[in-house]
């Protein structure tokens, strides 16, 4: 642990925040390199755990959706996800047969249309039962203003649905109803000193391509500047437009604290071989590692081997295969 | 019908380690890391971290086959140190400058809150 090894570490990341709302957070990161901003952008958009709806038990479905297209809308349908990372565990880990309220969240869906006319079935509908890790989730994410969500399905007189969602927690890597953002906006270099893209044009750049939002933050090429082959990016400008699962500044935290707990596995895996054994390379305590060190247990598919439920179960298309209801 | 299942980007096969060492006799002071699930997002994070290091010589990675959740980075170090001790440097000054920036974050955010009022829009 020398730190004279590391004189870039004294500058360290820098943010500055120049919008920010329930859904959405505009920032500059400065001081870093071009792979650590990437790197946060993606382990956003991809690797943050939150919760989804993975598994459905359709009990009866008459509306004219097919099952398959149900399950698919109830597993988009965002659900409130705040310290799920801490408080929810990953079914694949738990002691559990199949689910359980410490890995799961049910959600169940009863509507009947019984008038004429046609009958909206909405994410509100869902009921979320309250045997759950913590008071607030798994439940739907509702923003509009009459509280109704997202239109999950219509009914026509005498149709009904009846199922049982089970929620769990995954990240965006599996499937993409676990991803916390819609988008990630992400640019640096807004005047293209650095050349890192060759921007076509007719007859001259700048009459041709209108200015990025964030020139106006950085000071464009001089007339006659010599180019600098060696200069390096320094400030990326990063949108991170969330789905309402968790909190904007959630986002970002869970971000950073999976990239350490993906750095401190490999430490600890680094460290198994010599004497100095795991735990000194631990980030701080706020880092939950999540039983990610279990691996070693070897699970063969993760602990979803159990059987498949009952005739009317259906899985998420894609929660189809690991169930072994393999109908794709 | 034959694509790898989605878990297998993330989660450890049966036996399988997260990083194993193999040295590499061509050059000296140099070892071959392979790492086990895992992507180009810790990839380049290391190695961009590394080829900062000027008792580093040579830091690169590939993702051998892009079905596999896997890559190999590769370390070749001036001798002050070896390899392995270097990457465990890497690491370790990449989780501190990520908890500056957590607290850097957290303080810009409650700075933006304060000044906007509950921060809604």
């Amino acid at each position: 642990m020398d730190f004279d090894d590391d004189m870039i570490l004294d500058q360290g990341p820098a943010v500055t925040i120049t919008e920010a709302g329930d859904n959405f957070v505009n920032f500059a990161l400065q001081k870093v390199d071009l792979s650590f901003a990437n790197s946060l952008r993606r382990v956003i958009m991809a690797e943050i755990p939150i919760m989804a709806i993975d598994l459905v038990e359709i009990e009866v479905n008459s509306s004219v959706l097919p099952d398959e297209f149900l399950c698919h809308r109830l597993g988009l349908i965002p659900l409130v996800s705040k310290n799920c990372t801490e408080d929810v565990e990953y079914t694949r880990e738990c002691d559990c047969d199949q689910y359980c309220s410490r890995c799961s969240v049910t959600l169940s869906l009863h509507a009947k249309c019984t008038s004429n006319e046609i009958m909206k079935v909405y994410a509100a509908d869902l009921l979320v039962d309250h045997d759950r890790a913590n008071p607030w989730v798994g439940t739907p994410v509702i923003t509009d203003a009459e509280g109704k969500g997202t239109v999950i399905c219509k009914l026509r007189n005498g149709q009904e649905l009846r199922m049982k969602c089970i929620a769990k927690k995954g990240i965006g890597k599996e499937h993409a109803k676990w991803a916390p953002v819609a988008a990630v906006g992400f640019e640096y270099d807004p005047h293209n000193k650095l050349k890192h893209t060759d921007l076509w044009f007719e007859k001259s750049i700048a009459e041709e391509w209108p200015a990025s939002k964030h020139a106006e933050w950085e000071e464009p090429a001089q007339e006659g500047e010599r180019f600098d082959p060696d200069a390096e990016p320094d400030k990326y400008y990063f949108e991170v437009e969330g789905v309402g699962n968790l909190a904007p500044d959630q986002i970002i935290h869970e971000g950073i604290k999976v990239l350490q707990t993906k750095l401190a596995t490999i430490l600890n895996a680094l460290g198994e071989t010599k004497e100095d054994a795991g735990e000194r390379f631990l980030p701080d305590d706020d880092v939950d590692m999540g039983g990610r060190n279990d691996f070693d247990n070897g699970y063969t598919t993760p602990g979803y081997n159990g059987p498949s439920y009952g005739n009317h179960g259906r899985a998420t298309p894609y929660g189809a295969t690991p169930y072994g209801q393999s109908g794709y | 019908m034959n694509a790898p299942d989605r878990f297998e980007l993330f989660l450890l096969g049966e036996g399988e380690k997260k990083v194993t060492e193999e040295i590499d006799t061509r050059t000296p002071n140099t070892s071959i890391f392979t790492f086990n699930k895992e992507d180009h997002t810790l990839a380049n994070m290391i190695r961009a971290r590394l080829v900062k290091n000027p008792k580093v010589e040579f830091c690169g990675y590939k993702i051998p086959h892009p079905l596999f959740a896997t890559f190999e980075l590769r370390l070749q170090t001036n001798g002050e140190k070896t390899p392995k001790e270097m990457l465990i440097d890497a690491c370790q000054t990449l989780i501190r400058s990520l908890n500056t920036l957590s607290a850097d974050w957290t303080k810009e955010y409650e700075l933006r809150r304060m000044v906007s009022g509950g921060g809604d829009k």
